[in-house]
């Protein structure tokens, strides 16, 4: 095993795939950190290129990508209010406050550090525990996702802001348009009303760079000349305190350990990912948080919660893959077929077979989460410069990243009238204070709901194996529970503000 | 002032020459439609192919994936390009059957084949379970036991046509759950969420290697060199072809001399050892049919498609 270690290592450790590593990882921050870039669009990209390299090369070089991919997304969500991929949702809750509120540094090198902390915690536990945890993940049946998806669906409750029935109704209309274009089982058009535009349905990254991103820009310009004459998006106190921040986020322990752990399990399952996981972990920690009332308004831990999160998902995706040759994300099916092409079987014997590159892979993971942090750091204050940029330039700009990422995605001329369509919605219910998180959570999870809910259906039509497997019936109960505990939550708060909370708001 | 001297000369040749000319085809890069995302099978093989075709033309082939609508939404675009040569795209299995099922208009003769360049083995694949761990065991317990063998298969895809191949062949009825691509199938194969399902040497072979999963017959002609202890289905009672095989098409109407001069190209990628060793690589095995052959093949193919498509509607 030592042995295997070390081959993999000296592969890792040679200069030319360390700069092709560092590349790599500033492609990676770069691409996630426009919004409307993704990181599957930047590991396609990387994906001809590793054909010529070794194997562990390649990968290595790509998991660089990943990883930088994971906390780029951070830059955008936290100095522009856009997520700059679906997984830094969360991110923008605390994130952008707490930019706004003067401490855009603050806010960045909480994100980095989560980041590069959640990454490794998530290393640990893909080398330590890979193959248990990826013989669990495969265990798990339809009933167990569905059960899973009714509990993360109950996460709206922390997502829904100042209307508990305006948050409900924003998830209601997420689930509606997930519903749109092709079954997800059969292929047969729904609501599609014979229009070539809606039959391929709406794509998620559209829907999420439609509501976030166009609505947020144009409020932007909606509040153009309101504020202070110099037009930047932040006020300019740039002060990063990189050391004590990381001081910061290591004095949250427990923050940083559950949203890390909520990223690997999340991560290790085949389906699930970034975009879910970020918004599990935020939630987790608001709950367990003894001042909820202080996420949305730009508390360190939602940002910690959110990045140590998402990034957790890097290593967590790969546990399934490594130990049995299962991609558990659509970035991970491209680092097996960088490797198939290369004659490498990726299964379960991939261990056995090729304990160099598996082990390589842990190094590599370890390297590129470095060389990210190094990166974020050293190129920090490049970064906030994007808020010395007059608005009148910064929104077209990111305006056209938009357009041009929302095209790239599939190709599709269409995508761009949906985006149109969508980026109206989203400014309207963003106008008239709908939340617009639980609407993404809706699109995120329903169709992972429904193509299990049959699946489980076709596999067996008994209902009550929901309840009879353990553990579907325990997310079930969990799912019941974080209900209770939400509306008891909610009841509380409304006493407390009775004299000056509207009272229509809530019912 | 030298480049200027050249691209006037450039000029004038094409302006001699006239329209492009076969014997220059391609003179400007190749766009290759991918009508599936990246990352799958027709992504991974195609990118080898258009790289082999980059080398062998000297232009640049980029591949775009237009994913959407079991593939079709990309053909459909496809479609509409010009017919110049300079846009090709691909074609399996899955094209006929949602033609049959009536999920799109399109069907292969609405595109000029080109080439067929790719065939992947499909082996019926067993989950470890109680009741059977052989192909006749599978198909005794079936008979016994209707709709009790749970099949994963993509519903309406390619998968789906296998089983009810082999629903038909050996009178069996297998029940179907619906799983989107082979990865999630042996997923739920390996986790014993069903109980049958087709399988692929690079998503299966280690799984049956370990002994968690059992390859019970091949839908080849001839035993594979990947796995020469399973029988084929002719073995079995059946000659059934179970493959997915993969072919270059061009827009309908694309002049002949440049179809014909594509079709070379491809030949010759096709002979490449780099190129014929990636694919084996990825489970999959190199093969050349050009245009008669193909069409042939596709015609046949059609007729198999359209005998058993009521099975896949439902």
């Amino acid at each position: 095993m030592l042995d295997a270690f070390l081959a993999g290592a000296h592969q890792v450790f040679a200069f030319d795939t360390l700069i092709y590593m560092l590349i790599g990882s500033i492609a990676g921050i770069v691409a996630a950190a426009i919004p409307g870039f993704t990181v599957t669009m930047a590991i396609i990209l990387t994906l001809p290129l590793t054909f010529t390299m070794d194997p562990l090369q390649g990968v290595s070089v790509m998991l660089s990508v990943y990883v930088g991919g994971y906390t780029g997304g951070l830059i955008s969500a936290a100095l522009l209010g856009i997520p700059g991929t679906p997984s830094s949702v969360a991110t923008t809750f605390d994130a952008y406050p707490m930019a706004r509120k003067g401490e855009p540094g603050r806010a960045l090198s909480l994100g980095v550090w989560s980041s590069f902390f959640g990454t490794v915690i998530s290393t640990i536990v893909l080398v330590l525990a890979a193959p248990p945890l990826a013989l669990i993940a495969v265990k798990l049946g339809p009933w167990e996702y569905f059960s899973l998806i009714v509990f993360a669906l109950t996460i709206v409750a922390s997502l829904v802001g100042n209307s508990l029935m305006r948050g409900l109704i924003a998830g209601v209309i997420g689930l509606g348009i997930a519903t749109i274009g092709p079954d997800p089982m059969m292929g047969r058009p729904r609501l599609t009303f014979d229009s070539d535009i809606l039959l391929p349905g709406l794509p998620f990254l559209v829907v999420l760079i439609g509501i976030f991103a166009i609505s947020q820009l144009m409020s932007e310009v909606e509040d153009h000349g309101k504020k202070d004459a110099s037009g930047a998006l932040i006020p300019d106190v740039i002060e990063f305190k990189t050391w004590s921040v990381m001081r910061e986020v290591l004095m949250r322990p427990i923050n940083l350990v559950r949203s890390s752990l909520v990223g690997v399990f999340i991560g290790a399952l085949p389906g699930a990912g970034g975009s879910i996981a970020n918004l599990l972990a935020y939630d987790q920690a608001k709950r367990s948080s003894k001042k909820p009332e202080e996420f949305g308004k730009g508390t360190p831990d939602g940002v910690i919660a959110s990045e140590a999160g998402n990034s957790a998902t890097a290593g967590g995706g790969l546990i399934p893959m490594i130990a049995l040759g299962i991609p558990g994300s659509a970035v991970d099916a491209i680092l097996m077929a960088a490797l198939m092409v290369h004659g490498i079987s990726v299964g379960p014997r991939l261990i056995m077979d090729n304990a160099d590159l598996a082990y390589g892979m842990f190094v590599a993971m370890v390297v590129a989460s470095l060389m990210m942090l190094v990166v974020c750091v050293l190129s920090m204050r490049l970064f906030l410069r994007v808020t010395d940029i007059p608005k009148q330039f910064i929104v077209p700009t990111v305006m056209i990243c938009c357009v041009i990422g929302a095209f790239a995605l599939n190709n599709r001329v269409t995508d761009l009238y949906l985006l149109g369509a969508i980026g109206l919605v989203g400014y309207g219910l963003k106008s008239l204070d709908y939340p617009l998180a639980p609407l993404v959570l809706g699109v995120i999870l329903g169709p992972i709901a429904e193509t299990n809910l049959r699946r489980a259906l076709m596999s067996d039509g008994d209902w009550t194996v929901f309840f009879t497997r353990p553990i579907s019936a325990v997310l079930l109960a969990a799912a019941l529970l974080s209900v209770i505990f939400s509306v008891r939550s909610v009841l509380k708060m409304r006493k407390k503000d009775r004299p000056t909370t509207d009272e229509q708001d809530g019912d | 002032m030298f480049r200027k001297i050249a691209v006037a000369a450039g000029l004038l040749a094409a302006a001699i020459a006239g329209p492009a000319q076969a014997q220059d085809y391609p003179e400007k890069p190749i766009e290759f439609i991918v009508p599936w995302g990246p990352g799958g099978g027709s992504d991974t093989l195609m990118r080898i192919v258009a790289m082999g075709l980059a080398k062998e033309s000297g232009q640049a082939v980029p591949v775009i994936n237009m994913p959407g609508v079991g593939g079709t939404v990309g053909l459909a675009e496809f479609a509409k390009r010009p017919a110049d040569g300079y846009t090709v795209s691909q074609v399996h299995e899955g094209l006929l059957i949602a033609n049959g099922t009536g999920i799109t208009d399109l069907n292969w003769d609405s595109f000029m084949p080109i080439a067929l360049v790719t065939s992947s083995p499909q082996y019926l694949t067993l989950s470890k379970n109680d009741n059977f761990s052989n192909f006749e065991e599978m198909v005794a317990y079936a008979k016994e036991n209707p709709g009790a063998v749970r099949a994963g298969v993509t519903l309406a895809g390619v998968p789906h046509l296998h089983m009810a191949m082999i629903e038909d062949a050996y009178g069996i009825e297998f029940s179907y759950v619906g799983y989107e691509g082979t990865g999630q199938r042996i997923r739920a194969l390996v986790g014993g969420n069903i109980d049958v399902a087709i399988g692929d040497v690079s998503s299966a072979g280690q799984f049956v290697e370990n002994g968690d999963l059992i390859f019970a017959a091949v839908g080849m002609p001839e035993r594979t060199t990947d796995a020469p202890d399973v029988p084929t289905f002719k073995e079995l009672g059946h000659d059934l072809d179970l493959a997915v095989t993969r072919g270059v098409v061009l827009p309908k109407d694309t002049p002949q001399d440049v179809a014909d001069a594509l079709e070379a190209h491809l030949e010759k990628v096709m002979q490449n050892e780099d190129v014929r060793t990636k694919i084996t690589n990825v489970g999959s095995a190199p093969v050349f049919l050009g245009q008669d052959e193909y069409k042939a093949y596709l015609g046949n193919l059609s007729e198999t498609v359209d005998r058993l498509i009521g099975k896949l509607a439902g």
